[in-house]
């Protein structure tokens, strides 16, 4: 099916492939699935609208090689609409990690999603993203997680910590 | 729905839950939410 062709399931291997693709063509250095689709790694599937990629550039400069990634991304069939990529109709954000968001991709999960390797954040960097974020569906995300995730509490403090956060009251 | 349902679904495998974040996104589309009907005008 060609790439730009609108699924009746949601793409994710094909957001997959194309971030693995991504670190082949050196256009990113390391790469983890954030956002609420890493969440439901780990809780009960919700309505989302996209998925974010958090990257690690490896064009260290001010644009984090971003119009690489879209020019690449594009040349496969993928779509531009306003501040995401689209593929087979479902957006897509690449955000550029840093600080917190830098760590997780680097301690992120390894998994395998329909035969394609893949990293997903930990359910601890998840809630202290969430913690630093602090919209109201932020704080939702932590009650969930904290309610349906196996967390390791250590290292969530450790991380809270070491990232001066603190958990909302909920 | 209760707590124990939800971590039950929690616990399933992620291709199973993205291919629910799927059908879910589909009957959004579908069923769309309308606006709150506003209250009729005070006479």
């Amino acid at each position: 099916m060609p790439i730009n062709e609108p699924s009746a399931n949601l793409p994710l291997a094909d957001v997959l492939r194309a971030a693995n693709g991504l670190v082949a063509a050196k256009l990113i250095e390391d790469w983890a699935l954030g956002g609420a689709l890493a969440a439901i790694y780990y809780v009960e599937p919700f309505t989302t609208y996209d998925a974010d990629i958090f990257f690690i550039p490896a064009d260290k400069g001010l644009t984090a090689g971003i119009p690489a990634i879209y020019a690449h991304l594009q040349s496969q069939g993928w779509q531009v609409e306003r501040e995401h990529l689209v593929v087979r109709g479902f957006p897509v954000q690449f955000l550029a990690a840093g600080g917190l968001t830098e760590e997780a991709v680097r301690e992120a999960e390894r998994i395998e999603f329909e035969g394609v390797p893949a990293k997903v954040f930990r359910a601890e960097h998840i809630v202290a993203i969430a913690a630093s974020v602090g919209r109201q569906k932020d704080k939702a995300r932590i009650e969930q997680l904290l309610q349906q995730a196996d967390l390791d509490k250590t290292k969530l403090e450790n991380i809270l910590q070491r990232h001066k956060l603190k958990l909302p009251m909920l | 729905m209760k707590l124990e349902m939800r971590q039950k679904l929690a616990r399933e495998p992620f291709a199973e839950k993205i291919r629910k974040v799927g059908q879910l996104i589909r009957l959004a589309k579908t069923f769309p939410r309308r606006a709150a009907k506003s209250p009729p005008a005070a006479k």
